[in-house]
């Protein structure tokens, strides 16, 4: 017998076949800037959105959050239209450089974003002072904005983006003009907020940071959506498998080299030292610097 | 277990609205736009020295002087509500999208009609704040003064042994051009104007492209408002027993409707004259200052609720 689903959870995030269009000129065909992108993220997934600069990432966050109308399709978040005004209690948003009031000071800003969302109180102020402390700007806090630097300026977005404690987070480019630091205490904090069950959303093009804190992938291009799914099957190479060793001899590696060979069909494809990544790296020589000063 | 609910409240209209109200009067004052209140009180303690060509008696001496402080504050005061009222009001909303500030504040759960009506009222909230200033400093300096010149009046009218009844019709005429409720009225006038022309600003930034545009629209049509009335008396004149007559009618009252007949207000000149603003007159303002600012947010809204960001 069908039993009505009556508990079933909304997702998070549920874009159906999104188009949106952008007038150009008078007589010239409008502008396409996502053709037909469907997204379904549910709760407590973290999701990347990754394409080259105009592919439409950005079109499609704001259709989501409302600032432009799709021209066809639906977005929703946890089942509430995008369109509606209550469909952003649940949701903090970052966007892409954002710019805050530069009259206002650190712990200004978050309080006047609290308020917005109805926090008053000893409440805002418990909560700006847990979020100045997460965001590592405590001591910026009676600073105004306006001598803030980039990453500050991202860091403080992200706090106001989580001061109602939303259930879903929309970050567009959050690492961008960054220093590799500050772009490492960022990632660190999507991790946090994926620890605490928060729904994650964000678009990058720098794929290896989307790699690292994302478990659904989404690749747009030209408006289109071309390939998407959970990350570990998209990037998995089914034919192959690694094996790391550790201190192990040339010997041993000719041996299992000649192992292999002895196996029709398997094929040693290539050996060799593994390689760090120059962002590693930096971040090892310069907190080692700053350790021995 | 999710622990939301246990901090937020959702906020109402007028909660919301007036938070964005209370933040936009900081970010103008943190503008440092009180710095004009010093060009104001040199302005009201120069009117105390200027010399208007007299052709009365020497009786009338003093009252010219009562006069010319009034005009000269009110005529500042006019200058600085209209300019602030249209400059704060073009400024606000053209650098809140530049700076995309208004992305994070449209990604909250704010209505777009909250967003107009608190980025309005924070305008209008400094405009009051200004003009109260102006008024306390213009009503203080007019008290001051208005004493001296009863006191020289008095002393003069009995030294030249006027009769009692003489005597104190011209100390109730010194009276009258000081610091009167009418005064006040006409103070609030010109806040009721600035109001006016602070929603007409804000409904032409919602469409203008840039701040520049918006200041030179709005200015304009706070300069034709000064002579519809009149273009419309001519026009409605001419086409009078004409077939043409009731569309005429018909479009002048669309364009009455729409732009404000700024002449209403030239009852503040009768106040620096010295003459009674009555009650029914201030009401009549109010009533026209609500009307056209609701009818002006409403259409910003109307515009607005559409805009793609």
């Amino acid at each position: 017998m069908f039993l009505p689903r009556m508990t079933e959870i909304p997702p998070a995030v549920e874009i159906s076949h999104l188009i949106k269009d952008f007038k150009t000129s008078f007589k010239r065909q409008p502008l396409r800037a996502v053709d037909d992108v469907s997204i379904r993220i549910m709760p407590g997934e973290v999701y990347g959105l990754i394409g080259p600069n105009g592919s439409g990432k950005s079109t499609t966050m704001k259709a989501l959050l409302g600032l432009v109308a799709p021209t066809a399709g639906k977005c929703a978040i946890f089942g509430k239209d995008s369109m509606k005004v209550d469909s952003r209690n649940e949701v903090g948003f970052l966007p892409e450089n954002p710019y805050f009031y530069k009259h206002l000071s650190g712990e200004e800003t978050l309080k006047f974003y609290g308020k917005l969302c109805g926090i008053k109180g000893a409440k805002l102020r418990d909560r700006v002072k847990q979020l100045l402390e997460l965001v590592d700007l405590s001591g910026a806090s009676h600073r105004r904005i306006g001598g803030y630097s980039k990453g500050m300026l991202q860091r403080i977005g992200l706090a106001q983006a989580l001061i109602q404690e939303p259930k879903l987070v929309i970050l567009d480019e959050p690492t961008a003009g960054v220093d590799p630091v500050g772009s490492r205490e960022i990632r660190d904090l999507i991790f946090k907020l994926r620890e605490q069950g928060i729904t994650v959303f964000l678009c990058s093009h720098l794929l290896e940071q989307v790699q690292e804190v994302c478990d659904h992938v989404g690749i747009i291009f030209k408006g289109k959506m071309i390939r998407e799914g959970k990350l570990d099957d998209l990037i998995a190479i089914e034919d192959q498998t690694e094996l790391i060793l550790k201190d192990a001899s040339p010997e041993l590696v000719a041996e299992i080299a000649a192992l292999v060979g002895k196996h029709a069909g398997a094929e040693l494809i290539s050996t060799g030292k593994p390689r760090t990544t120059l962002e590693r790296l930096f971040l090892r020589e310069t907190l080692k610097q700053e350790s021995n000063n | 277990m999710n622990p939301v609910s246990t901090i937020k409240a959702i906020p109402g209209h007028v909660s919301r609205t007036s938070v964005i109200a209370r933040h936009a009067f900081t970010q103008l004052v943190r503008m440092k736009v009180f710095y004009f209140l010093a060009f104001f009180a040199v302005i009201l303690i120069a009117s105390n020295f200027f010399n208007l060509p007299q052709h009365e008696g020497p009786e009338s001496a003093g009252v010219n002087i009562l006069r010319s402080i009034k005009s000269w504050s009110l005529g500042a005061m006019t200058l600085f509500s209209v300019v602030l009222s249209i400059v704060a009001t073009a400024l606000l909303l053209p650098k809140d999208v530049e700076d995309r500030t208004l992305y994070t504040i449209l990604a909250k759960p704010v209505p777009r009609l909250d967003y107009l009506a608190g980025k309005l009222l924070g305008v209008l909230l400094l405009v009051f704040v200004s003009l109260a200033l102006m008024d306390i400093l213009m009503v203080g300096i007019l008290q001051l003064r208005t004493n001296m010149v009863l006191t020289d009046q008095m002393a003069m009218a009995e030294a030249r042994g006027w009769p009692a009844a003489d005597i104190a019709l011209l100390k109730a005429e010194i009276l009258a051009q000081g610091p009167t409720a009418s005064l006040q009225g006409a103070v609030f006038s010109v806040f009721l104007r600035s109001s006016i022309i602070a929603s007409m600003a804000l409904l032409i930034s919602t469409f203008s492209s840039s701040t520049l545009f918006t200041t030179i629209i709005s200015f304009l049509i706070y300069f034709i408002g000064h002579f519809q009335a009149d273009a419309r008396a001519a026009y409605l004149s001419g086409e009078a027993g004409t077939s043409d007559g009731i569309l005429a009618r018909g479009v002048t009252l669309l364009v009455s409707l729409v732009l404000p007949d700024f002449q209403l207000f030239n009852v503040i000149d009768s106040v620096i004259e010295g003459q009674v603003m009555p009650l029914f007159i201030v009401g009549k303002l109010t009533l026209i200052g609500l009307f056209y600012a609701i009818f002006y947010i409403l259409a910003s809204w109307f515009i607005f609720a559409e805009k793609e960001f």
